[in-house]
């Protein structure tokens, strides 16, 4: 049940046809697990918030460096030296005090990931580096629940959406391709406009709105301003979300 | 033949900021072959020691993956490839 200062705060997204009351009382009760409280994480944490998700789980191991504040809006100057998910849980908590913000300094791994993402309704991948990303993928289908996809290099960007047992995952689309782990460029306005496009599947998904980005990868190059759909097959043989 | 192939603005430093290059050839790996006879700097980028793509590639042919044996699958006149490369950066 939504309250009179619920119903207007999010008046302007509740007026959207389709969406309404049932739609935003979607959101208050979804739990969403965030991998990272970086770059991609800081936008989709920001714009989850502000929407009303009813909790955001972000777990992040990683302190603030002065390094981070060209990307990572979540953090400030007085930040640096601190724990990034809590610097962004008080900023958080300070937009919208109705979610709830479970922040975790831990680093994700093999032993854990099952734990950590526990009871969320989904896991929005902001991570910075593949082996990772290929756990969470892999927690997902395991879990049964949707994995948000999105990466950045310099300019450019990758957004897809997994649902498991539906579409294609993580690595039908990347066939346990890796490549070394490594300091990438990149500014900040490319992971503003993946991580809102990672955040805007969520909404959609939760309040049951329009076709999610799935079956293709959308690649995002800011240099020639253009977004171009690449199809992506769902792999019989994938060793995640196939049955060789 | 008039194939194009699409690269990433990230390539651009290696091809002049040619950022849609037309080659010639019956497969992808043909085509690839062309492109970096035209752009020398792309091979070491681009391609292994066997001169196959490396593993952080993907090849699409009209907006269709490729995968598995990419540099075998033919091409057409009018087709459009595209090379994108596997980013992790968050």
């Amino acid at each position: 049940m939504l309250t009179s200062a619920e119903l207007e705060r999010y008046d302007r997204q509740i007026m959207i046809y389709g969406f309404g009351e049932e739609g935003q009382e979607k959101l208050k009760s979804a739990r969403a697990f965030i991998a990272g409280a970086g770059g991609l994480g800081s936008p989709v944490a920001i714009y989850l918030a502000a929407a009303g998700i009813g909790t955001l789980r972000i777990v992040d191991h990683d302190k603030v460096e002065l390094s981070n504040l060209n990307r990572q809006v979540l953090h400030w100057e007085e930040n640096i030296g601190g724990e990034k998910v809590y610097s962004a849980a008080t900023k958080l908590r300070k937009l919208n005090p109705n979610v709830k913000v479970e922040a975790v300094a831990e680093t994700i791994t093999e032993t854990n990931a099952s734990q950590l993402v526990a009871d969320c309704d989904l896991i929005v991948d902001a991570m910075d580096n593949l082996p990772t990303r290929y756990l969470l993928n892999r927690t997902a289908i395991e879990k049964e629940i949707p994995f948000f996809h999105g990466a950045v290099y310099g300019f450019e960007g990758r957004v897809m959406t997994v649902i498991p047992r539906k579409t294609a995952c993580l690595n039908c689309l990347y066939h346990d391709a890796n490549v070394p782990e490594e300091k990438f460029p990149v500014i900040g306005v490319t992971p503003a406009v993946v991580g809102c496009i990672q955040a805007t599947e969520v909404i959609k998904y939760l309040v049951g709105l329009g076709e999610l980005l799935t079956d293709r990868l959308l690649v995002y190059d800011a240099l020639k301003m253009t977004f171009i759909e690449l199809k992506v097959k769902k792999d019989p043989n994938c060793k995640h979300c196939g049955n060789p | 033949m008039s194939i194009n192939i699409e690269i990433s603005s990230i390539f651009g430093r290696y091809t002049n900021n040619q950022l849609v290059i037309p080659v010639k050839g019956n497969t992808v790996g043909e085509c690839v072959q062309d492109l970096v006879g035209q752009y020398p700097d792309l091979k070491k980028v681009l391609l292994n020691e066997k001169g196959n793509l490396l593993y952080s590639y993907e090849v699409y042919i009209n907006g269709k993956s490729a995968y598995p044996n990419e540099m075998a699958k033919p091409v057409k006149d009018g087709d459009k490839l595209n090379i994108v490369m596997l980013i992790q950066g968050g």
